[in-house]
């Protein structure tokens, strides 16, 4: 399975990736660098969903779970880029508001 | 009326992929719509409203299928697919062996989202019953989830070529 993403850090910051398929194939991959990232505290974390085509749920929640660990250490988390099936996604489940998309 | 498509797949997640395909393009022959790249076999965008209903939804019933019906790393039987396509309309019977869902214990999303109360999980059946017109659940054996989706009025009009 390929996996759909790149992390790049900058000092406290990072920058994740994300293209293709988000879902409950790939998200478990994705929830393991999570589980890596933030436990580096960053300060800031830049999410560009410019490249990604398809989410479900299993792809909702593991950025979901990305947002509350950052924002549980008090670092800021950004979320772009999101367009087509994702964006549609996130506006049903009303969390294009939270995540200001 | 087209005849309907048939498809019988092992009911793991591994099999997925090759179901939402399927399922991808019997929704554009309804709404008429394209790939990015016509060409490109393993792209995944959906872009038409109609289509992102569709799949949506219906990567949502595949999933709970290869998870609740036949556990994640358990044996699994076969999910048998019949997708019928028609002029206005996309129906999709989604038939499993496996256990029952209680379709009925899926809790609500919360009423007020913020940080705190985004939900992690159980978002699955309250995605696919906002996506689409009707989800029917018959608890089996065998069980059988029947989803429909109508091709709205707007996206009909442009295919037809009417004003908006």
């Amino acid at each position: 399975m390929t996996v759909p993403f790149d992390v790049s850090r900058n000092g406290n910051e990072a920058t994740l990736v994300i293209r293709g398929s988000l879902d409950i194939n790939t998200a478990p991959a994705l929830g393991e660098e999570i589980d890596r990232l933030v436990t580096t505290r960053p300060t800031k974390v830049l999410v560009d969903l410019t490249g990604l085509d398809l989410i479900d749920s299993s792809g909702v929640a593991a950025l979901v779970k990305l947002y509350k660990a950052v924002r549980a250490a008090s670092g800021q988390v950004t979320i772009s880029g999101a367009r087509d099936q994702p964006l549609a996604i996130f506006k049903l489940l009303r969390m294009d508001k939270v995540f200001n998309l | 009326m087209a005849p309907p498509i048939r498809l019988t797949l092992p009911g793991t997640l591994r099999y997925r992929a090759i179901a939402v395909r399927a399922v991808a393009e019997a929704a554009r022959l309804v709404s008429g719509s394209t790939q990015r790249d016509p060409n490109d076999a393993l792209a995944h965008d959906v872009r038409d409203p109609f289509d992102t209903a569709v799949v949506s939804a219906f990567m949502e019933i595949f999933n709970n299928v290869a998870i609740h019906a036949y556990s994640r790393d358990g044996e699994a039987s076969t999910i048998e697919l019949t997708i019928t396509p028609d002029a206005d309309q996309i129906m999709i019977e989604i038939k499993d062996h496996g256990v029952p869902f209680d379709i009925d214990g899926v809790p609500p999303l919360p009423e007020e989202l913020d940080e705190h109360t985004l939900p992690e999980g159980g978002m699955g059946i309250h995605i696919a019953k906002t996506m689409l017109d009707e989800v029917v659940y018959e608890p089996g054996p065998p069980n059988l989830w029947r989803l429909r989706k109508h091709l709205s009025a707007p996206t009909q009009q442009l295919r037809n070529g009417s004003p908006k």
